[in-house]
């Protein structure tokens, strides 16, 4: 278990803002912290990290203390077995990808976990480039790779992918699922991105001014039901047209449009710029090749 | 969209389908997943579920004798029948309780489909959606 109850004041867009907050997160879950912006979300993961103090409380991770201001216990960020993702890749731009990895391993720990790291995200072919030669996915993999050079209990990820395409973005997710599985990490997510949270996480914190709002798995959160449907996709609704006893759909859904049909037990509840989770048995789709 | 509340009865599962059935009021639902009860756990023998079909899955017959391929076939009288230009709307009180259809109007009236006749509501086994 990880033990989070910390208060901290902080001066937000609007004023005086206390981000207060007190939660249990279970070990090996991938939990996002969803809320607007301003919220507190970065502040959470970087006290957590070490990099930001709190005004006063506690941080125990599975039952090593990290943090208590009442007994002046403060983990210097090093010790803290944390890895640390940003939406800038911050990575050394004088060194190469391997170097970059290098740079984060401890001396006496053994360098095989390196070259593991460079095949698990695919760096095989750039290990040896300079940073500003590759793509902003690209260099999201050295980043997430780097992070975890130290083995860490916990990854924490602020919105890592946001910068990214549709397409980088859906590859990089597997990456973090896989890396998050593997390492038997505990993992904390910043992301705006519903289907992103739908397809990543176990579990959503929702914070609204400093506070938890809401905590649960994240169809509860999201109010869906999970059908185990093979056919999920999460899309914005732009059209709805009613006929007869039916709803005739529009949903943006990535960079594509499609057309659903709802049943008016569906339908009825719905408006334009709602996000949908739409779910199907995976035997009705006709695949054609194209091309 | 239609949601009835059962038990998983049996499971019959090779390689990575499975044949699920599930009792609704005694009467069985068969449905075909893309699962084993190893990759989803929900899949096991007496656990409470909610089968989901959309309404423009049910098919429609008149009389009780099909000799078809349908899995899973409700009787029960037309409860009610509500018509537009293209498509119909119908409630069927069925063993499993009330079912909605929506066929077109044309089927409504080549079958001679009127309130209390006896009619049977079938749905394709891989049009079935097994869920908590």
């Amino acid at each position: 278990m990880i033990a989070l109850n910390f208060q901290k004041k902080l001066i937000a867009a609007n004023g005086k803002m206390l981000l207060s907050v007190e939660t249990l997160i279970k070990e090996g879950s991938l939990v996002t912290l969803f809320g607007k912006s301003g919220a507190g979300k970065t502040t959470i993961l970087r006290i957590l990290a070490g990099l930001t103090q709190p005004d006063s409380g506690k941080i125990s991770v599975h039952n090593s203390i990290w943090l208590d201001t009442q007994n002046n216990i403060n983990l210097k960020p090093q010790k803290r077995k944390v890895g640390y993702v940003f939406q800038d890749y911050a990575l050394f731009p004088n060194m190469t990808v391997k170097e970059n990895l290098e740079f984060a391993l401890n001396k006496e720990d053994n360098s095989n976990i390196i070259n593991h790291l460079i095949e698990m995200v695919e760096l095989g072919e750039l290990q040896h480039r300079k940073p500003f030669t590759l793509s902003g996915g690209q260099q999201q993999r050295v980043a997430l790779a780097r992070a975890l050079v130290q083995k860490p209990k916990i990854l924490l990820l602020d919105e890592p992918l946001s910068a990214l395409d549709e397409e980088i973005r859906y590859k990089l997710q597997k990456y973090i699922l896989t890396v998050h599985k593997e390492f038997g990490l505990t993992t904390l997510l910043i992301s705006h991105d519903v289907s992103e949270v739908l397809r990543m996480s176990d579990l959503v914190i929702e914070l609204n001014e400093g506070k938890i709002i809401r905590q649960g798995p994240t169809n509860q959160i999201f109010n869906y039901q999970d059908l185990s449907a093979k056919f999920q996709l999460t899309g914005t609704l732009i059209q709805i047209i009613k006929q007869d006893f039916i709803y005739i759909l529009s949903v943006q859904i990535g960079k594509d449009i499609v057309k659903i049909v709802a049943d008016e037990s569906e339908g009825n509840n719905l408006a334009i710029g709602d996000k949908i989770l739409v779910s199907a048995k995976a035997f009705n789709p006709i695949i054609q090749k194209i091309g | 969209m239609n949601k009835l509340q059962g038990s998983i009865n049996n499971i019959i599962t090779s390689e990575s389908l499975s044949l699920v059935y599930i009792l609704v009021n005694n009467t069985k639902i068969t449905a075909i997943v893309i699962d084993t009860p190893t990759t989803n756990p929900l899949l096991q023998i007496g656990k409470a579920v909610t089968v989901i079909f959309k309404e423009t899955e049910v098919i429609i017959g008149t009389g009780t004798n099909h000799t078809i391929s349908m899995q899973n076939k409700f009787v029960g009288p037309i409860l009610s029948i509500e018509s537009k230009d293209l498509l119909s709307k119908l409630i069927i009180e069925t063993t499993v309780g009330k079912i909605t259809s929506i066929i077109t109007t044309n089927a409504v009236k080549q079958l001679k489909l009127v309130v209390g006749l006896k009619v049977t509501a079938m749905v394709k086994t891989n049009e079935i959606l097994v869920t908590e």
